[in-house]
C-alpha cells in the first residue's frame, strides 16, 4: 500500500502548518503551566502529538477508499461506543463523556466525528447527481444527528455541536438547492425554541451573556471578561512569553485548554494571534485545493467534512475568548492541551493527506 | 463504486467553503484588531486593576505629650477587614460568609458598601475595623475563597493611662456619613479613623496626617504575590499638651470614685495643668471596637460618663460667687473695705425671710470677713444695692456665662441672669427678690467649673490669659478672649485676702491648706432644691438632692501660680469634701515646683513651641 511514489506525493507544506501549529500550542502550554504545579501537561501534550503523528501515518497508510468502503461498519461500532459512554461511562465535569482504560481517558465522541466525515463521504460517492435530493438531505440529516443527539445525552452540547458543520458543509459542497438550504434554515429556526427549552440553565445563560456581556459582568460572564481583558491588554506585539500576568495569575479559567488562545494573544500581541489565525486560514485553503484536485467525489467531501470541521472548532473557540461566540467549551485544533481532541485532529488530518497523496492513483491506473 | 465519477459540479461548490472560511478567520482577525489594538488602552488599564490592589496605608495619629513630652496617646497596630469591590463578583455570597463566621451584622456591612458607593470602585470598603485574632486567622484560611476580602494593617490608637484624662483626649472613631460631608473632614474617606471628642477631635485635622498608598500584585485569589510602589503615609503632627501628667494623675486619685470634676491652670498663662471629670470611659475602648452593649452602658449611666463636665458641667456657682459680687461691690463704688452689716444669722427682705447658713450669726462683718465666713447676710445686702443688672454686667466681664473659648469642641456657655433673660423665657418681669439668692450664687446662674476656675484666676492675677491645652495655641478662639479688667490691685487684694483667711484662718476651706503653700480659696455649697422641697421630700428621697460641693483656690497667695476649682456632686458641704480633694491638688502641685533649693519654681516650661 505505501509506493514510493506515495512519498511524493506527501504533502509537506500542509503537515508542517499542522506541526507549526503544535508547537505554539506547546509553547503555550508550556507558558500557562510555569508556575503551576500542572507543568507535566506539558509534556503530556508532546506524548499525544507524537501519538497523534503516527496516527496520522497509519490513517494515511490506509486507501481513503477503503475506509469509505467499510464507513458504515466504523458507523455501527461508533454508534454501539457512545451507547456504551452513556452506560458505563465516567462523569466528568458535568458530562458523561468519558470511557477511562488504566490512567488514560478517551472521549469516543472526538473519534465519531471522523467516523461521520467518512460516512457522510461514503453515502455521497455512491450518488451520481450534482444536486441533493429530498431523500439524501434526510439521510445525511438523519447519520450526523444520531451521533449528535447521543453526546448531547452525554451532556456535551458543545462537542455534539461540532458535527453539524461537518453535515452542512458535505451537503454545501455535494450540491444543496437552495430551496432545501431555505427548508434546513426554516427547520432550524423552528426547531432552535425547542432547542432552547432543552438546554440547562447554565446553557442557556452563556449564550445569553455572550449576546450582552453586560448582563452579569461578574458572574458568567467572568471567564469572557478576564479573557478579552487578557487579549485586549497584549496590544500589537504582547507582553512576552511568560510575561501574561492576566493569564499567569489565574484571571483566565482553563487558560491550557479552551481559553489558550487568549494566554497566546496576551503573550504574542495582535501579530502572534494574526499569525496563529493565517496559519489556520492557510491550513483551511490549502485543504480546499487538496479537495479540488482530489480524484472522486469521496475525496473532496472528506476533505470538506475535515475543513469544516476543523474551521467551525477554530471559529467557536476563538470566538469565544473574544467573546463573540458562547462559552461552549470545545477546543482549538491541535493548540489546545488535551488528548482526544488531537489525536482526532491527527486523524482528520491522516485523512486529508491521505486524499492528497492518492490523487494520481485513478488516472495512473486509467492510462 | 462509479468510476469517472463526474465531480465538476461538486469542485466548484468548493468555492463556498473558501468564501466562508475566509469570512470566518476574517472576522476572527478584525475582532482580534478591535481589542488589541483600538481598545488596547482600555483593556490595558482593566487588567493593571485586576492585577494590582491599591491598598490606603492609613497615617498614625500624631502622638499626643503632656508638658514633659510624656506621651498620653500613643499608636499601635490593629487589623481591618477590607473588601475589593471590583473582585466582589458574588457580594450575597461573601456576605453570607461573613454573616456566618464572623457574625458581623449584615445591614452594618450593606450600609457600608453603599456608603462607598460614592467613591472609586478601587477604593477598598472597610467591613470591620480591629479584628479580633480568631477572625484574622479564619480570614486567612480561607483567603482562596474569597480572594475580594483582604487584611489591612493599620494604625490603631492606644491610651496607656486608660480612662486618665479621657475626656481632655476624648477618642477616635470611624468616620461618619455627616462628617464626611463637613469640608473640616474633607480629606477622609469612608472607614477612616477619625476624632470624635476632646482634643481627637478639636485638632483632628493635624493629628490625622496624610495617608499613603501601596500597589501590590496579587493573584486570581487575591494573595499578594509582591508589594511595589509605596507612596509612604505622612504621619500625623505630634501634640504638645499644657497638662502635667503627675499633676493630672494626682488629681484623678484625689477625686477618686466620686462624681464632679477637677481642673487646674495657670492663671498667668491660661495653660490647662489638669482636667479630670468623673465619672469617665476607656477611650481604648473606642479605639478597638466599641461593642454595642459598651455603648448602651456608657449612653443610659445617669452619671453621664461622656460628658466631660470641666467645661460641659453645668452648676451654680454658690458661695464662690460671693467673691465677685464683693469685687464688684468695691469696683463699682456701692461698698468699701469698711462698709459693715451684721448678721444675724436671718434677715427679712421684701418680706421674705433669708437665712444665713450659720443660725446664730456672724455680727458685725466687713467684706472680707464676710468672704472668710460666707456671710449670706453681707452678699445679701451687698446684692440688692448692686442690683440684678449690675451683677450681671460685672459676672461677664468675670467670664462667666458664656465660654471660654478652650481649644476643645463642646463648651456650653452657662448662664448669667438679667432682666432681659428672664423676661425673654419666661415672660415675667424680674423680682428683686430673686436677686438677693442670686447674691449667693444660686438661684439660674449656671456656670462650668471651667469658667468658675478662670474667674478666680482673673481674681488672683487681674489678668485674663487665653485657656488653652496645646502648647503655643494663646491666641486661638480670639473671640471669646476678655479684655483685662484692669481691676484696682487693692480692691484684688481684699478678696484674695478673704481667701487666704478661707483656707488658713477660721474658714470653711481648712481642708485645701497645704503646709509650705499658700493656699487661698473659697467653697461652696450648691442646693439643688429648697429647704422646703427637701422637707416635703423627706430625707430619703432627699438624699439624692444631696447639695454639690465646690472648692475653688489659688496658690501661693502672693503671686499665683495655679488655680484649682473642685466640684463634688452631691458631696455635701464644700469645705467637707471639695476643700480637702483641692488640698491634695495643691499638695501635689508643691511636691512637683517645689525646687531642689525650697524654692517654688514654675512648672516645667514647655521645651519647644511646637
Amino acid at each position: 500500500m505505501l509506493h514510493r511514489a506515495w512519498f511524493r506525493q506527501f504533502d509537506y507544506l500542509l503537515f508542517a502548518g499542522a506541526l507549526c501549529l503544535c508547537a505554539i500550542g506547546l509553547v503555550g502550554i508550556y507558558s500557562a503551566t510555569i508556575h503551576g504545579a500542572d507543568s507535566a501537561l506539558f509534556v503530556r501534550q508532546a506524548i499525544w502529538i507524537g501519538a497523534g503523528v503516527f496516527l496520522a501515518f497509519l490513517v494515511m497508510a490506509i486507501d481513503y477508499r477503503f475506509l469509505t468502503d467499510h464507513a458504515l461498519l466504523f458507523y455501527g461500532l461508533t454508534m454501539l461506543l457512545l451507547v456504551a459512554v452513556l452506560i458505563f461511562g465516567r462523569e466528568i465535569n458535568g458530562s458523561k463523556s468519558w470511557i477511562r482504560f488504566g490512567s488514560f481517558g478517551i472521549q469516543p465522541s472526538e473519534p465519531a466525528k471522523i467516523v461521520v466525515i467518512l460516512t457522510l463521504a461514503s453515502y455521497l460517492s455512491q450518488l451520481n447527481d450534482n444536486y441533493l435530493r429530498r431523500k439524501d438531505v434526510a439521510a445525511l440529516a438523519g447519520l450526523t444527528l444520531l451521533p449528535v443527539i447521543l453526546i448531547t445525552m452525554q451532556g456535551d452540547l458543545g462537542t455534539a455541536l461540532t458535527f453539524l458543520p461537518i453535515l452542512v458543509g458535505t451537503m454545501l459542497v455535494a450540491g444543496l438547492r437552495l430551496k432545501f438550504l431555505i427548508f434546513v434554515l426554516v427547520v432550524i429556526l423552528c426547531v432552535a425554541p425547542l432547542g432552547w427549552l432543552t438546554l440547562k440553565d447554565y446553557q442557556k445563560q452563556r449564550i445569553l451573556v455572550t449576546l450582552n456581556p453586560d448582563l452579569d459582568p461578574n458572574g458568567v460572564g467572568y471567564q469572557t471578561r478576564q479573557s478579552l481583558i487578557a487579549i485586549g491588554s497584549g496590544g500589537l506585539m504582547g507582553k512576552g512569553l511568560g510575561n501574561g500576568l492576566q493569564s499567569q495569575l489565574g484571571f483566565v479559567p482553563e487558560i491550557h485548554s479552551d481559553f489558550i488562545f487568549a494566554l497566546l494573544a496576551e503573550e504574542l500581541g495582535f501579530l502572534g494571534a494574526a499569525a496563529i489565525l493565517s496559519l489556520y486560514l492557510a491550513g483551511l485553503l490549502r485543504m480546499v485545493g487538496i479537495g479540488d484536485r482530489a480524484n472522486d467525489r469521496a475525496g473532496i467531501l472528506i476533505v470538506t467534512g475535515v475543513a469544516s470541521l476543523v474551521c467551525f472548532h477554530v471559529f467557536v473557540n476563538v470566538g469565544m475568548t473574544l467573546g463573540i461566540m458562547p462559552a461552549i467549551g470545545i477546543p482549538l485544533p491541535l493548540l489546545s492541551y488535551g488528548g482526544s481532541s488531537t489525536l482526532a485532529m491527527f486523524m482528520a488530518l491522516g485523512l486529508v493527506l491521505n486524499v492528497h497523496s492518492r490523487r494520481f492513483v485513478y488516472s495512473e491506473a486509467s492510462v | 463504486m462509479p468510476i469517472n465519477q463526474d465531480n465538476r459540479s461538486h469542485k466548484q461548490r468548493l468555492f463556498y467553503l473558501r468564501v466562508i472560511f475566509f469570512l470566518a478567520i476574517g472576522l476572527l482577525l478584525s475582532r482580534q484588531w478591535f481589542l488589541s489594538i483600538l481598545e488596547y488602552r482600555r483593556y490595558q488599564a482593566l487588567a493593571e486593576r485586576n492585577q494590582f490592589r491599591t491598598v490606603p496605608l492609613p497615617a498614625p495619629r500624631g502622638l499626643i505629650l503632656d508638658r514633659d513630652g510624656r506621651a498620653l496617646v500613643q499608636n499601635t497596630f490593629g487589623f481591618a477587614l477590607v473588601l475589593f469591590r471590583e473582585e466582589a463578583f458574588e457580594l450575597e455570597r461573601v456576605l453570607d460568609f461573613l454573616e456566618a463566621n464572623l457574625s458581623l451584622d449584615r445591614e452594618r456591612l450593606e450600609r457600608r458598601i453603599r456608603e462607598a458607593n460614592q467613591y472609586s470602585l478601587y477604593e477598598p470598603v472597610v467591613l470591620q475595623q480591629s479584628l479580633s485574632l480568631e477572625d484574622m486567622t479564619f480570614l486567612l484560611a480561607h483567603q482562596s475563597e474569597h480572594p475580594e476580602l483582604g487584611i489591612n494593617r493599620r494604625p490603631r490608637r492606644i491610651y496607656p493611662y486608660g480612662e486618665v484624662a479621657a475626656h481632655l483626649l476624648g477618642h477616635v472613631g470611624e468616620v461618619s456619613g455627616e462628617e464626611l460631608q463637613n469640608p473640616d473632614f474633607g480629606s477622609h474617606r469612608p472607614g477612616d479613623i477619625v476624632g470624635k471628642f476632646g482634643i481627637e477631635k478639636a485638632y483632628n485635622r493635624r493629628l490625622a496626617g496624610r495617608s499613603g498608598e501601596q500597589r501590590i500584585l496579587v493573584d486570581s485569589r487575591g494573595k499578594t504575590l509582591q508589594e511595589l510602589q509605596v507612596t509612604p503615609p505622612a504621619e500625623g503632627e505630634e501634640l504638645g499638651l499644657t497638662i502635667h501628667l503627675d499633676l493630672q494623675l494626682a488629681a484623678e486619685e484625689a477625686l477618686g470614685d466620686n462624681p464632679g470634676a477637677v481642673v487646674a491652670l495657670d492663671p498667668e498663662t491660661g495653660e490647662i495643668l489638669a482636667s479630670v471629670s468623673h465619672p469617665g470611659f476607656d477611650p481604648n475602648a473606642f479605639a478597638r471596637r466599641l461593642r454595642p452593649e459598651q455603648w448602651e452602658k456608657l449612653i443610659s449611666n445617669p452619671d453621664h460618663p461622656l460628658q466631660n463636665r470641666v467645661i460641659q458641667g453645668l452648676f451654680s456657682p454658690g458661695s464662690i460667687y460671693k467673691l465677685f459680687v464683693g469685687l464688684a461691690g468695691l469696683e463699682l463704688g456701692v461698698a468699701t473695705l469698711d462698709t459693715s452689716a451684721f448678721c444675724t444669722g436671718s434677715i427679712m427682705l421684701y418680706g421674705h425671710p433669708f437665712r444665713c447658713w450659720h443660725a446664730g450669726g456672724h455680727g458685725r462683718v466687713r467684706l472680707v470677713d464676710a468672704i472668710q465666713h460666707s456671710c449670706n447676710v453681707y452678699f445679701y445686702l451687698l446684692g440688692q444695692q448692686l442690683g440684678i443688672d449690675a451683677l450681671s454686667e460685672f459676672s461677664r466681664r468675670l467670664g462667666l456665662g458664656q465660654p471660654t473659648g478652650i481649644d476643645l469642641s463642646g463648651e456650653v456657655a452657662g448662664l448669667v441672669p438679667s432682666r432681659e433673660w428672664k423676661k425673654e423665657t419666661t415672660g415675667n418681669p424680674w423680682y428683686a427678690g430673686e436677686t438677693i439668692s442670686v447674691a449667693i450664687g444660686q438661684g439660674p446662674l449656671n456656670v462650668t467649673p471651667l469658667q468658675l476656675a478662670r474667674a478666680v484666676g482673673i481674681v488672683a492675677t487681674g489678668q485674663t490669659p487665653q485657656l488653652h491645652l496645646v502648647r503655643g495655641n494663646q491666641l486661638i478662639a480670639s473671640q471669646n478672649q476678655l479684655d483685662p479688667p484692669g481691676f484696682d490691685m487693692a480692691h484684688l487684694k481684699a478678696v484674695r485676702e478673704g481667701m487666704w483667711r478661707v483656707v488658713n484662718g477660721q474658714g470653711t476651706g481648712a481642708g485645701a491648706r497645704v503646709e509650705g503653700l499658700d493656699v487661698a480659696g473659697k467653697t461652696g455649697t450648691v442646693q439643688t432644691i429648697s429647704n422646703r422641697t427637701r422637707a416635703r421630700l423627706g430625707e430619703e428621697v432627699a438624699a439624692k438632692y444631696t447639695p454639690h460641693a465646690w472648692f475653688v483656690g489659688f496658690a501661693p497667695r502672693d503671686d499665683p501660680a495655679i488655680v484649682v476649682a473642685v466640684i463634688v456632686q452631691r458631696g455635701g458641704s464644700g469645705s467637707q469634701s471639695a476643700a480637702p480633694i483641692a488640698g491634695e491638688v495643691f499638695r501635689a502641685y508643691k511636691n512637683l515646683a517645689l525646687g531642689a533649693g525650697g524654692e517654688l519654681a514654675q512648672l516645667k516650661a514647655p521645651s519647644a513651641i511646637h
